[in-house]
């Protein structure tokens, strides 16, 4: 089968929704688990150790390995989540990221510092209110560019779905160069095709954050 | 189910050499990364405008990419365009040490950046050249401070080894693959391997901890406030 | 054979909204000790790093005995090594014991054996009276000891002259005296220097020449009872005024 440039382009491109809807949900994921986890190691010393032993987890096994776990190994006794590729790989990535982002966020209280807490405390707050309306918005600001690499990655890292068949942008590829007998073309275009979306997000995250600092004087 | 787990053990050597190359594919990843990375970091410090537009090409298309994608290109690709077969290996190899290296950069460029200014000053002062004072007065200062960065670099290449599985490289990874491929066994397969390199990973990142605190420079960490 | 050990003609140097240095030229003869003052801001240290070619001059010249600094193609790691700087900061090497720090320039630069880097050094440090740190990490020691191993690492290669930027500014008050007796005591040995301070008993000890600099110019110069008694222009008045004001007070 032949193919020309534009064919195979648009071909590839097909695959971007898979790859964004699986970045932006484990990103999303990862946000609504990173940030309690982040405060909790920081403000609730008792419970660190779980906060501890999931950031273990994810820092010491790889997420090919998770993925082909969950789908294929325990998608076999709970076929209706795991079986589903799509599903498993967004849940795989979005407890990846969870680790990660709580790292990111524990580094932006610490970089903020007590004094904050403290104000709003002896304003009344309770520790959990003060965290909430206080704490959270200025982490948020401070740890954009941590989580505009964090976002970068995760579009990379969905690349690791082809394995368990997802039709995202690798593997689209990988189709490609099986049914045309040619690899370089396709791959070639893959890889500026990432280099394309991760470039400009992880860049504009960056200044927006930036100037968001600025404003808060940071 | 339990039983399955008994019947992993018979896998043994499989696991075993697989492990032993996803340790030699992690060494060399790391220390071409570091070394390939320095001298990166220095071009785009010292040179001219040319080094660090070529650099910087390099480190995006590097980064801006899964490793996955690299890894095709350079083991497939390379062989296909110039007609001639290239060990899997090498190739895979040098992929995976080109891609560390491109991250490394970036966790060198901050440590010489954090330890630079005023040293490099005082060097001059002294009658020491820039290539000397790079030599013997920054990179033994970055080197320490980049160690927790380079820990985290560690961790992440061996998770991202386990791609060469799918380059024909035979990784703990392809173990796995294969021995879930012969035999109706996959849970269990891959709560091994999870676990052989959760355990692996954790040790490792444990060690280098250690040896940051030996080998930090007294007081250092007051000095980066 | 001139005895002009450096001297500055027409130097110029401007930053974006800044003129440091503006057309200043200064000669320093052997043995001569004079101390540069003025209020802060005004370029002395962009000066003095001028001279050691630390902050590249815009225009103007820089000579280092007879040899002319500034003309491209100069080895200035080469002239460096005649003169010796001490720093406001100190910028000791973070990773080097006392010892090691004052050793690193006689082992690379002048290219000494161990042996005799290491006697050198240890003279070089007795010299500054610091010969109890000699195995400390700067972080170990106190301020004060940290900049008299800046000196000892100054004076450790012999230079033609030292160079010396406000060298007790950024030292707590208990701690400048040691570092003052230090420098009075390499002046009584013939050193030649060129020092920005606003210390005041130093000047009024040790220098021979008071230059009062401001707004990237050379306002007066003069001895020290010249500026301690009747400095001709205002400004200078003005500002030693403040400055004995203030040293009295502590």
């Amino acid at each position: 089968m032949r193919l020309d440039i534009w064919q195979t382009l648009i071909y590839l491109l097909e695959g971007l929704p898979l790859t964004f809807s699986i970045s932006i949900i484990a990103f999303a994921a990862g946000l609504a688990i990173g940030l309690p986890l982040a405060f909790i190691r920081v403000y609730e010393k008792d419970a660190s150790f779980v906060v501890d032993a999931y950031e273990k987890v994810f820092r010491g096994v790889p997420e090919l390995v998770l993925m082909l776990l969950f789908c294929f190994g325990l998608g076999y006794y709970f076929p209706v989540p795991f079986a589903n590729p799509f599903f498993t790989a967004a849940f795989v990535l979005g407890l990846r990221s969870g680790a990660n982002q709580s790292q990111i966020f524990r580094g932006a209280i610490r970089g903020i510092g007590d004094e904050q807490l403290i104000a709003a405390q002896s304003g009344g707050f309770s520790k959990w209110q003060a965290i909430w309306h206080v704490m959270v918005p200025q982490v948020l600001t401070y740890s954009t560019p941590g989580l505009g690499s964090e976002y970068a990655l995760l579009i990379k890292d969905s690349a690791y779905a082809w394995v368990i068949g997802v039709l995202e942008i690798m593997k689209r590829a990988e189709l490609l160069s099986v049914q045309t007998s040619n690899l370089v073309t396709p791959f070639t275009i893959t890889l500026l095709i990432y280099v394309a979306i991760t470039f400009p997000i992880a860049q504009w995250l960056d200044r927006w954050g930036n100037k968001r600092k600025k404003k808060m004087g940071l | 189910m339990f039983e399955q787990f008994g019947f992993i053990w018979q896998f043994y050597p499989q696991i075993l050499q697989g492990f032993t190359l996803t340790l030699e594919i992690t060494a060399f990843g790391v220390t071409f990364g570091l070394l390939l990375g320095t001298l990166l970091a220095v071009g785009d410090i010292y040179g001219n405008r040319v080094a660090r537009t070529v650099i910087g090409v390099y480190v995006e298309l590097f980064r801006g990419s899964p490793l996955f994608v690299q890894l095709f290109l350079a083991v497939y690709g390379i062989p296909a365009i110039i007609h001639i077969p290239i060990n899997h290996y090498l190739l895979a190899f040098l992929i995976f040490g080109l891609n560390s290296a491109a991250y490394q950069k970036g966790y060198m460029k901050g440590a010489i950046e954090a330890v630079y200014g005023d040293q490099m000053d005082a060097g001059l002062s002294t009658g020491m050249t820039k290539t000397q004072t790079l030599l013997h007065v920054i990179l033994p200062q970055a080197y320490r401070i980049v160690i927790p960065s380079w820990t985290n670099e560690f961790c992440s290449l061996t998770k991202s080894s386990s791609a060469l599985a799918w380059v024909g490289i035979f990784d703990l990874t392809a173990a796995g693959v294969e021995i879930t491929g012969i035999y109706y066994v996959v849970l269990p397969v891959w709560i091994v391997i999870g676990a052989i390199y959760l355990i692996w990973i954790s040790a490792m990142a444990k060690v280098f901890d250690y040896l940051y605190e030996k080998w930090k420079i007294p007081g250092i960490e007051l000095n980066m406030q | 054979m001139t005895d002009i050990v450096m001297e500055a003609r027409n130097v110029c140097k401007k930053y974006e909204k800044l003129e440091a240095v503006k057309n200043v030229s200064m000669q320093i003869r052997k043995g001569d000790i004079k101390l540069i003052f003025g209020p802060s801001g005004s370029g002395k240290s962009t000066f003095l790093r001028c001279m050691a070619m630390l902050t590249m001059p815009d225009s103007g010249e820089i000579y280092l005995g007879e040899q002319c600094l500034t003309k491209p193609g100069t080895d200035l790691n080469k002239a460096r090594a005649r003169i010796g700087f001490v720093f406001q900061h100190i910028y000791l090497f973070r990773h080097l014991t006392a010892l090691g720090n004052v050793e690193l320039s006689l082992k690379h630069v002048l290219k000494l054996p161990k042996e005799e880097a290491r006697t050198r050094a240890l003279a070089a440090l007795k010299e500054v009276n610091v010969s109890d740190c000699i195995n400390k990490y700067p972080s170990q020691m106190s301020g004060g000891q940290q900049q008299r191993v800046g000196i000892a690492r100054a004076i450790a290669r012999n230079p033609d002259i030292i160079l010396l930027d406000e060298p007790t500014s950024a030292l707590d008050p208990e701690l400048t005296g040691e570092v003052i007796d230090t420098l009075r005591d390499l002046a009584k040995e013939g050193t030649t220097m060129l020092v920005v301070s606003h210390e005041m008993p130093f000047a009024h000890e040790v220098a021979e020449e008071m230059i009062f600099y401001d707004q990237g110019t050379i306002v007066e110069t003069g001895t020290p009872e010249h500026f301690f008694n009747h400095p001709n222009s205002e400004r200078a008045q003005k500002f030693m005024t403040r400055i004995i004001k203030r040293t009295m007070r502590e």
